[in-house]
């Protein structure tokens, strides 16, 4: 408690600092508001060179803009500032103190050429009429979903502290060509993008931990082989192909490894493997499935489920296969993803008669909270790379679909809407364009 | 040594990065060999269900061979021991009740549950591949006790190849 006070201190110094005329501790009171939201208010984008070009991408600049802050629940958005009309900033800054909001968003867009735009982003302290910061971004214009998200990433983390979230995507498998094929999708439910057109199934993906690849399991030469999809050289491979079982790869922390499971003509054990497939160590024996590994973010330890004592319950181990622990759950669980920071552990158990339902376990307290509450089956939940939300799929609605919630358990959203039915998300680390 | 070689094949199948920029899409000079293992024949390349052989049903959540199961495979593996020269694939499926990861190793034992008994049966295990399609290839995609009662099974298959 005390070291987050200190953390704020020092972040509401640092914008002081670079703030000539701030006089109070606006920044103070808007990072440390914990659960309560803080006020933000956003002026009209405006197009510095008046050109066409610019006078549109200002139009979109916000739209997105201003979506990611709602999205990443910090901010309550003041929309009183769309209504507003006037270009004297002192007479706009009075507007807004009236209003009760702390800070101004306000930006200029300009383009130089017809496939350039860049994006000055300038926020003010409503009070002192100072500038906090102001910091451009520009790049191509069909990125420019990306650049917004970029400034939205560091409007974030100049209030919070951590990396926004924009800038990610989630890979998930559709039906809706009736075989299973693989999407991928900003995390705003834009953008969607077709990776795989096999007609075959494929299921399963997860992302490299830099982003730069996809791993999944394809029956594509009717086995159940383990895929990598390059996404930035846009390349496809096979990475381990054993007869039977290639199933639920995931990446080590570090990249440079693959846990799965494999059935090597045997019972389904785990496997630690390298990048081309070979066998680095095998980390369970025996006769019961052991699956689903997920890695502790520290590279040490995992997570996965084991049906040893009869139904699959969650178990935690070491990389070298040692130090078996069970978690105290009662029901059928799988699916375990440990959050990107370490404490808490994200998974579906069905109990009794019941459907299967989000859960975290928090390691510290031992505790487990429940996330969603019997609307349909709720399944493979996949943390946002700052552990605040997941994407999770759910059939409430009668089909597959994906959606994502706070991991309080509020704020839950329909990622996108798209035929047939969506299954296993994964949620991307934060990505370079 | 053949362990090896098929790893080194495992290595880099690439495509044309010139295609269209909205797919990604497959190279077909990937290698069709599987990395052999436990002397079990690779099942790439097509499989076809045989009329002669039948296909055992399963409880729920169980691999357990039922007595209805252990008849029809018993005529199976005496199809099989007539024709010594064909290779055969058991297909392990699950219903759509569990988790996608639990049904995919469920499937598997019960195709390992069903070439134990060929085996047992006098059937050679390097005939036999075993695979699973957990959840993901149900015979009937609806939510209801007979479709689930279907959908829980092991199919044998002939390699044709």
């Amino acid at each position: 408690m005390l070291l987050k006070k200190n953390i704020f201190s020092c972040l509401a110094f640092l914008f002081l600092l670079s703030v000539s005329h701030a006089q109070n501790n606006v920044y103070l009171s808007l990072s440390s508001a914990g659960k309560k939201r803080s006020d933000i208010a956003i002026d009209n984008f405006t197009a510095s060179d008046r050109n066409a070009n610019s006078i549109k991408y200002a139009k979109l600049f916000k739209d997105v803009i201003e979506n990611d802050l709602i999205l990443s629940r910090y901010f309550n958005i003041m929309r009183e500032a769309s209504e507003y009309i006037g270009d004297n900033i002192s007479e706009k800054l009075s507007y807004f103190a009236k209003a009760g909001s702390a800070v101004l968003l306000s930006a200029s867009v300009s383009s130089s050429n017809e496939d350039s735009i860049s994006i000055e982003i300038t926020m003010f302290d409503v009070e002192s009429g100072g500038v906090i910061w102001s910091e451009k971004h520009k790049g191509n214009v069909s990125d420019y979903r990306y650049i917004a998200h970029e400034a939205s990433d560091e409007i974030v983390k100049r209030f919070i502290g951590d990396t926004g979230i924009a800038r990610t995507k989630i890979v998930f498998v559709n039906n809706c060509t009736k075989h299973k094929e693989l999407y991928v999708i900003d995390y705003d439910g834009y953008n969607i993008r077709r990776l795989t057109r096999d007609d075959k199934i494929n299921i399963l993906p997860r992302w490299s931990p830099v982003g730069d690849k996809i791993i999944y399991t394809s029956y594509l030469y009717n086995n159940p082989d383990l895929f990598y999809l390059d996404i930035v050289k846009n390349r496809r491979g096979i990475i381990s192909k054993y007869q039977g079982l290639n199933a639920t790869g995931v990446f080590s922390p570090d990249g440079g490894a693959i846990l799965l499971t494999l059935s090597r003509g045997n019972f389904p054990n785990l496997y630690l493997i390298n990048a081309s497939g070979g066998i680095l160590q095998k980390l369970t024996a025996g006769s019961c499935i052991d699956t689903s590994p997920s890695f502790a973010p520290n590279g040490q330890e995992i997570v996965f489920i084991s049906d040893r004592f009869g139904y699959p319950q969650l178990y935690i181990m070491n990389v070298a296969g040692g130090n078996v622990k069970r978690l105290s759950t009662n029901g059928f669980c799988d699916s375990p993803s440990w959050s990107p920071r370490g404490d808490k552990i994200v998974f579906t158990m069905r109990r009794g008669k019941s459907n299967y339902d989000l859960y975290i376990y928090d390691l510290p307290t031992a505790k487990i909270t429940r996330l969603t509450d019997q609307q349909g089956k709720n399944e493979n939940p996949s943390w946002s790379p700052d552990g605040r939300f997941v994407a999770f799929c759910s059939n409430r609605s009668g089909k597959g679909e994906i959606y994502i919630m706070a991991i309080d358990g509020s704020g839950t959203r329909k990622l996108t809407e798209i035929p047939g039915n969506s299954y296993t998300p994964a949620w991307s680390p934060v990505l370079a364009k | 040594m053949n362990k090896i070689i098929t790893l080194g094949l495992a290595g880099l199948f690439v495509f044309a990065v010139g295609c269209k920029r909205q797919d990604i899409k497959h190279d077909a000079t990937d290698s069709i060999e599987t990395v052999a293992f436990n002397d079990e024949p690779s099942v790439r390349g097509d499989s076809e269900i045989s009329s002669d052989l039948k296909i055992a049903y399963f409880d729920f959540d169980k691999s357990d061979l039922t007595g209805e199961s252990l008849e029809i495979l018993k005529e199976n593996a005496s199809y099989l021991s007539k024709k010594p020269s064909l290779k055969i694939v058991v297909e392990g499926h699950t219903d759509n009740r569990g988790t996608s990861e639990y049904n995919l190793s469920l499937g598997q034992r019960r195709a390992l549950k069903v070439k134990d008994y060929y085996v047992n049966f006098g059937i050679a295990p390097n005939r036999i591949a075993t695979i699973s399609y957990g959840s993901e290839k149900p015979v009937i995609d609806e939510n209801n006790d007979a479709a689930w009662a279907k959908n829980r099974r092991a199919e044998t298959k002939t390699l044709n190849k």
